[in-house]
């Protein structure tokens, strides 16, 4: 093991204090009168000893302090090095099914370039429908990939308009059956700082949060998109009345590809929740979500106001 | 051009791609002669002339990349459209300095493959470098800096948001082309969004009011109602 610098400060102040008192013994006639001079010489003493204890003491804290720092950075290096793993697999994974997922896509093509019979027009209509669930999946893990290296084209964005505008997107494109659909923002003492960051992939976030919502909702339930100004950020919430969540599910809703336990027969890719949070974080904010089970969730995104 | 008997080159290493696409587009009009690697690809280029090449990017030896670079290098200027994804910024800029005249990213469908053919070779200069690796455009009164992202109206600068810029830069270099929302996310925004067409309406609506463009009597935006929009301007390169 290397010599610490401290270990070779104190050793160094030990020896120079026997050295010291050897001169001092022999050279003072000490051995004369060791009482008398010893209470003559006891404020020296305890100097050096503080002295040399402090030495020792702040090699100590300094060398605890250092371990945990390199120990935080190795977290941070396995962290890391765990972000490149997985985006290295993704972009392969990409990579391996757009080649075939464009020979498939070409080839049937050629193929409804002829006259078919009703039954294999059918069912070419199905395998085509199917190539492109696989390619909308591919896009989907390459937007991941592509949100963690991006660098985000940040504007002032007026989160109250963009609310408002979400909500009337999501009114044209969906059939709300008789879901209530509901947007809350605060007016007074004054309106929703800006933030700065992404308009479009911000609206998306909300987008996917309010989508989510539609899917676990039953006709009746009421779904409320809600926006307060808390500190220095602005808290965004998707709340509904819908299945909830199990508590088994609800630390896996954000991770890719996971499909809660009783989400069979939902359609979804399982990239929409990954996706918002994905775009949270690049913003700097955070996610997170609450439920109880048959009786609905809050999904939370919280943004920094100064991104 | 001689468009409907052009001669196309396809350029990539995955043969179930090529052996597809070559009938499809042979029955599009096209004389089409398959390469599966840079090198032969570039040999080809010298004896069978094509009008236009398809290039992928990640083949074994030399890549797409490599080989438009080795031919832009030779002043070689014929028309390639690369198979590849060009949607961050970073790489808008790099796809501008590499000379390629249009990106397609896999997996495609081939009617859009063959709707990009058409309107490059109908763009195309033989001989000439194309609008896509000119630093500055001008259209009228409108100048756009493609290298530096700044644009100017009768030489003043103008401010843009990044994507509005991105859609301009874009739309100039793919002039009387009928660019479809989901063309443009795809080349602008490197994703389709759910949110999409309102996204790609929103940043046309800026562009317009900055550019002063009426959208009923348009000098620069044209809108194809149902399908998408068209750059509509004279457009040429300029110092």
């Amino acid at each position: 093991m290397k010599m610490e610098w401290w270990w070779a400060a104190g050793i160094g102040a030990a020896a120079l204090i026997l050295l010291g008192g050897f001169y001092l013994l022999v050279d003072q006639g000490v051995l004369a009168n060791p009482v008398l001079y010893l209470r003559g010489r006891m404020s020296a003493l305890v100097i050096w000893g503080g002295l040399l204890g402090a030495v020792v003491l702040a090699g100590h804290l300094f060398q605890i302090t250092r371990r945990n720092r390199l120990h935080r950075t190795r977290i941070e290096d396995i962290q890391a090095e765990f972000r490149d793993n997985r985006r290295r697999f993704t972009r392969r994974l990409d990579h391996e099914l757009k080649n075939p997922l464009t020979a498939i896509r070409a080839g049937l093509t050629n193929i409804t370039s002829e006259p078919l019979s009703e039954y294999v027009e059918k069912e070419v209509a199905a395998v085509e429908s199917q190539a492109l669930r696989i390619s909308s999946l591919v896009a989907d893990l390459r937007k991941l990939a592509t949100l963690e290296t991006m660098q985000l084209e940040r504007t002032a964005v007026n989160i109250t308009e963009l609310l408002e505008e979400v909500i009337g997107v999501v009114r044209e494109q969906k059939d709300l059956q008789d879901k209530s659909l509901t947007l809350i923002t605060p007016n007074a003492p004054w309106p929703l700082p800006v933030v700065q960051g992404d308009p479009d992939l911000l609206l998306l976030a909300v987008h996917n949060l309010i989508e989510n919502a539609l899917k676990f909702t039953l006709p009746g339930d009421t779904i409320e998109v809600r926006a307060t100004e808390e500190g220095d950020q602005v808290l965004i919430e998707v709340a509904d009345t819908g299945h909830g969540i199990l508590e088994q599910d609800l630390d896996r809703v954000w991770e890719e590809l996971y499909r809660g336990s009783h989400t069979h027969g939902v359609t979804g890719s399982g990239l929409g929740l990954p996706l918002v949070r994905a775009i949270v974080i690049k913003h700097g904010g955070d996610v997170s979500v609450r439920s109880k089970h048959e009786q609905g969730s809050v999904f939370s995104l919280r943004l920094p106001v100064r991104g | 051009m001689a468009e409907p008997n052009a001669k196309l080159l396809l350029v990539d290493d995955e043969q179930a791609i090529t052996e597809r696409l070559q009938p499809y587009l042979t029955r599009a009009g096209y004389q089409v002669r398959v390469s599966s690697d840079g090198v032969q690809a570039l040999e080809l280029v010298e004896t069978y002339l094509p009008d236009l090449i398809i290039l992928d990017v990640l083949m074994p030896e030399l890549d797409g990349r490599e080989v438009l670079r080795q031919l832009r290098l030779n002043e070689n200027w014929t028309p390639v459209i690369m198979l590849t994804q060009v949607g961050e910024s970073s790489e808008r800029t790099m796809a501008l300095l590499e000379g390629a005249d249009d990106y397609i990213n896999k997996p495609f469908d081939s009617n859009e493959l063959a709707a990009r053919i058409k309107a490059v070779l109908r763009r195309a200069n033989p001989g000439q470098p194309p609008l896509t690796v000119a630093e500055r455009l001008r259209s009228g009164d409108l100048v756009v800096d493609r290298v530096r992202q700044r644009a100017y109206l009768e030489a003043d600068e103008i401010e843009l948001s990044p994507k509005a810029m991105a859609l301009l830069s874009y739309m100039i270099t793919h002039p009387e082309e009928l660019l479809t929302r989901e063309r443009l996310l795809d080349a602008v925004w490197g994703w389709d969004y759910p949110v999409g067409t309102r996204t790609v309406d929103t940043r046309i609506a800026e562009l317009r009011r900055v550019l002063a463009d009426d959208p009923r009597e348009p000098s620069y935006i044209q809108t194809v109602t149902g399908q998408g929009y068209r750059f509509i301007g004279e457009v040429e390169k300029t110092t």
